[in-house]
């Protein structure tokens, strides 16, 4: 049914975006909460782009994560300069500046958001269509983060993340590694911006906002940081732990807070139960003796 | 078998997807006996930071469903309401909307708050089932297509009333208009110009305010040396309050005008003497209007302990079942299916409802409805009605 | 527009609204220096010290000077909670400032979370009225909420700076803002200035808290926005800066306000982020991390030398 599909393509762009998040804290160390940003600059982009300039859905969408991929090279490039750690209060600021020019400017809707989107598939083909494409999709990344964070370039990351100082002297450029990082996972968060704004065809401001990234968070750390299923379990996780909380049978005035409670315990349980996750890293990811580094 | 079972083994049929809540509508259904019920979505905040409001709107609903079913339902058999979260999030009401219309099969829904009344517009016009909005106001809502209709007024209404008001009653000439800058603000405000300026006034400063300042000294400085003689505040309820009490506070003696944000008791209470003089716009008969409000607002009291949180959309949700309620009889008289297509012709075709709490809803071929706006103002520490317009 | 009164208007306002932010800025930027973490969960410490406040003297009507204890108290006590159970432990098992920084970020909505269990959402003030009247001083407005506000927040930065630099503790303090190890080796115990630190910083939020409540609206999710001014204070102002900080928090209140003369309302907003990112990319040379910063030429704490009886 309609209602399912709309899950399963919900919880397939999760995993994208928990993979591609994972990716750049997990594997890449780099201190960055802004993801949900670039899931809406490829969002927008990517709408913009076919409804008012007619390109077509599926170039739209590529494009939305190339733009998303530029702006976060941006990003870094202003403030991975002085140190690793800048770019988290950079990252914040830079996703609430953008999301305030989004809610001021004319044409992308204002607060209110954009909608009449155009749609991609779902008329054509029908909604089974944009789910396969969505868990192709999501399928491709999960296996491409896999497959280079287990090969040499994986090597050099782990590295770089160990002791940026030795790997320095190694003659490796850590700077231009921190950036290819977080510019690929912030385009595969672009890509996943496109594909929900064809499916739903409205998107706001707000929904990309701080909580947002605390949801991702939630996902990468309780998934397991640095593991490669580790993000799947936590992105699915993530949609199906509200559900199963309904059912108690609760009043609303106390559920809405509680599972906002229960989720946040749930978080912070795991942070000092079990800080490698649910699916904990495989030894070679560990570093280290430090936890989350 | 009642409505809340079914929604029971859908629910373990559906275990592990998507983020929505059903509240367990038991004691309601059980009243009207015999017979499947007559069901119809009820999507609203029931979780998150509109929930104060959601939760009293959906009370309200569930009242009116008791009482109609209490009178016999409809030609015997029960009225069913759907409840599901939306937490006046886009996403989240888009899986309720699309939970409700392809599994719950419901010929139409009730929803509110913009966002999702109008990320859920596509839905309801491509599963062609009838989407009421009962209390969003965002202009665009009579644009999102042939399935979505608004029992509330939208936007221009009150703001219009009130402009005229301010305009031709009071005989106003200068207006500053200060708005929250966002949709509501800056559509509003920008209605507000609009009529005032037609009506024969200048407005004489537009200025906008950030939704997270908490200093507007700046900006109203701007408006105190432009001189109005009426200042109109658009803002949300967690701002107004302040707004109000800095404006006093830097000497502006000048009446406020405001919408139905500030039309809240708490105000009084929070300005002091400071509020006397502020107008508000109420879209519902109050109290001393209709002696039904008024045993409406007693229950609250009694039942609740407390007046409900913004007590005219709650009319107007105690009103939807009602509506709904009609469109089902008069289908059933007729022996026509009732689905969402039917639904809506139906509803058009009766055009005008005499509801309990709001009284006449007539809707228009544009999807708008007009209704009277009650112009309130504090006059020596309580809130008084100053005018009916329309 | 540019009149004198005008101009004396808005810098006498954004400098009593300001107060506020400044001792919310002045608490961060401490916790930062000393204890070296972002500590977002101070909106957590803001949050219950304002409900505090609120349900002594809103719901259960209680005088005044008590719900200004009761702040403090509860914010005070979140603080110490904070951070015996949360970043001591961390701390303890080397945890990546990303990790203790989700912490301080998870921890700050489920106190939210929880006060929205029990107050709900509607908007909240301490007293019921949240009206001061003024009295004109020249073209000037004052309102009775200004002077307190002022005067305590003076009050509040000269003690803390009497602490920093007067008291064993507060010297402790630099000490161990600056060089950690080093410090543990003059037989400074690091975990009690830690505990120090955030009760230091709980003090200073419990203030800011009372007085921000008493002229304006607070909801369970406000203090998150409020404390992003405070980190925005900071970093421009310079890590490791208190006074810079706290000129930045009231020079940003006052361009913020002034802004409105100048550009059009809806950009205000928007104004902050772009000092932020202006201080980031343009300023990196006087910001630096205490993390990353290596070995400082300052002299070491005098309190070894003296001892020793010579340097």
């Amino acid at each position: 049914m309609e209602y399912f599909y709309t899950v399963v393509i919900l919880m397939a762009l999760y995993v994208i975006l928990a993979a591609s998040f994972n990716f750049v804290i997990g594997y890449g160390g780099l201190v960055s909460i802004a993801h949900p940003v670039f899931y809406a600059i490829g969002a927008y982009a990517s709408a913009l782009l076919a409804r008012d300039m007619g390109v077509p859905v599926i170039l739209a969408i590529l494009a939305g994560g190339l733009i998303a991929l530029l702006a976060s090279v941006a990003l870094a490039l202003s403030s991975l300069r002085v140190s690793g750690d800048y770019l988290l209060i950079g990252s914040i600021g830079f996703q609430l500046g953008t999301l305030e020019v989004i809610k001021n400017l004319h044409w992308t809707g204002g607060a209110g958001g954009l909608s009449n989107i155009p749609s991609f598939l779902t008329q054509t083909l029908g909604p089974q269509a944009y789910v396969a494409f969505a868990v192709a999709v999501a399928m491709c990344t999960v296996l491409l983060l896999r497959w280079i964070a287990h090969g040499p370039y994986g090597r050099a990351m782990s590295a770089m993340r160990d002791d940026e100082l030795a790997f320095a002297a190694l003659g490796r450029n850590a700077m231009v590694m921190k950036i290819t990082i977080f510019a690929l996972g912030s385009g595969l968060a672009g890509l996943a911006g496109g594909i929900y704004a064809h499916y739903f065809r409205f998107i706001a401001p707000g929904q990309f906002d701080l909580l947002q990234s605390s949801a991702l968070l939630t996902m990468v750390v309780v998934g397991g940081l640095r593991s490669t299923w580790g993000p799947i379990v936590g992105a699915i996780a993530l949609e199906a732990l509200p559900q199963a909380i309904t059912f108690i049978n609760l009043p609303p005035s106390v559920l809405g807070p509680l599972q906002g409670i229960l989720f946040t315990s749930l978080v912070l349980i795991f942070m000092f139960v079990r800080p490698q996750g649910l699916i904990a890293a495989s030894a070679r990811w560990r570093g280290r003796q430090e936890e989350a580094r | 078998m009642d409505a809340t079972t079914i929604s029971l083994r859908r629910r373990s049929l559906l275990a592990g997807a998507g983020a929505v809540g059903i509240a367990a509508l038991a004691p309601s259904a059980a009243k009207a006996q015999a017979a499947t019920p007559l069901r119809f979505g009820l999507a609203m905040p029931l979780t998150g930071s509109q929930a104060t409001y959601g939760q009293d709107q959906v009370r309200a609903a569930q009242w009116a469903v008791d009482e109609i079913n209490k009178a016999g339902g409809i030609n015997g058999k029960p009225l069913a309401a759907i409840v599901l979260d939306t937490q006046a999030d886009a996403q989240t009401g888009i899986q309720a909307a699309t939970r409700l219309a392809s599994v719950e099969k419901v010929p139409a829904f009730v929803t509110a708050w913009s966002d999702v009344v109008k990320a859920v517009a596509p839905i309801a016009n491509d599963s062609k089932v009838v989407e009421l909005s009962v209390g969003a106001n965002s202009a665009e809502i009579a644009k999102l297509g042939d399935y979505v209709y608004t029992t509330f007024p939208l936007a221009d209404v009150d703001i219009t009333a009130v402009a005229r008001y301010a305009a031709t009653t009071l005989q106003k000439k200068r207006a500053a208009v200060l708005y929250i800058n966002n949709e509501t603000g800056t559509v509003a405000a920008e209605i507000y110009r609009n009529v005032f300026t037609k009506a024969g006034g200048t407005v004489v400063a537009h200025e906008s305010y950030d939704p997270k300042a908490t200093d507007w000294t700046g900006t109203l400085l701007k408006v105190r040396i432009a001189q109005p003689d009426i200042i109109h505040i658009q803002g949300l309820v967690a701002d107004t309050p302040q707004v109000i009490a800095q404006l006093r506070q830097l000497g502006m003696t000048q009446p406020v005008s405001s919408y139905s944000a500030a039309y809240n008791p708490k105000l009084i209470q929070q300005l002091g003497a400071a509020a006397n003089g502020v107008i508000a716009t109420s879209l519902a008969p109050g109290v001393n209007n209709s002696p039904a409000v008024a045993a409406y607002v007693e229950r609250w009291k009694k039942e609740v302990g407390r007046e409900p949180n913004g007590l005219p959309y709650t009319q107007y949700l105690y009103d939807a079942p009602y509506l709904v309620a009609a469109v089902f009889k008069s289908l059933d008289d007729k022996k026509i299916a009732i689905t969402g297509e039917n639904f809506r012709t139906e509803m058009l075709a009766i055009r005008t409802f005499e509801l309990p709490l709001t009284g006449k809803l007539i809707f228009a071929d544009d999807h708008t409805v007009s209704k009277p706006v009650y112009l309130m103002e504090v006059r020596n520490g309580a809130w008084v009605q100053a005018a009916v317009v329309g | 527009m540019f009149s004198l009164p005008i101009l004396a208007q808005i810098l006498w306002t954004s400098l009593a609204t300001s107060t506020c932010f400044v001792l919310f800025a002045l608490a961060f930027a401490l916790v930062l220096k000393v204890n070296r973490i972002f500590n977002f969960a101070q909106a957590a410490m803001m949050t219950v010290g304002f409900y505090a406040a609120y349900t002594v003297i809103g719901l259960a009507g209680g005088p005044g000077w008590l719900g200004f204890l009761a702040a403090l108290a509860a914010s005070v006590g979140v603080a110490v909670l904070l951070e015996i159970f949360g970043f001591r432990p961390l701390r303890r098992r080397r945890a990546s400032s990303m990790f203790v920084f989700i912490f301080a970020l998870v921890i700050s909505e489920l106190i939210a979370y929880v006060i929205m269990l029990v107050y709900g959402t509607w908007p909240a003030t301490i007293f019921p009225s949240l009206f001061w009247p003024v009295t004109l001083v020249g073209p000037v407005a004052v309102s009775q909420w200004d002077v307190p506000a002022v005067v305590s927040t003076i009050a509040a930065i000269a003690a803390l700076f009497a602490f920093l630099h007067v008291t064993r503790s507060g010297q402790f303090m630099t000490a161990v803002a600056d060089n950690p190890d080093l410090a543990e080796f003059y037989g400074i115990t690091k975990d009690r200035i830690h505990l120090i630190t955030m009760i230091v910083a709980g003090l200073l939020t419990g203030l800011a808290m009372f007085l921000y409540g008493s002229r304006a609206q607070v909801q369970p999710m406000s203090s998150i926005d409020l404390l992003l001014f405070a980190i925005a204070a900071t970093i421009i102002g310079g890590i490791g800066n208190l006074g810079g900080t706290a000129i930045t928090a009231v020079v940003l209140g006052i361009v913020q306000n002034a802004s409105v003369l100048f550009i059009p309302s809806e950009w205000q907003g928007f104004l902050l982020y772009v000092f932020l990112f202006t201080a980031i990319v343009f300023f990196p040379k006087g910001i630096r991390l205490p993390e990353r910063r290596l070995a400082r030429s300052t002299p070491t704490p005098s309190i070894g030398a003296d001892e020793a009886g010579e340097a």
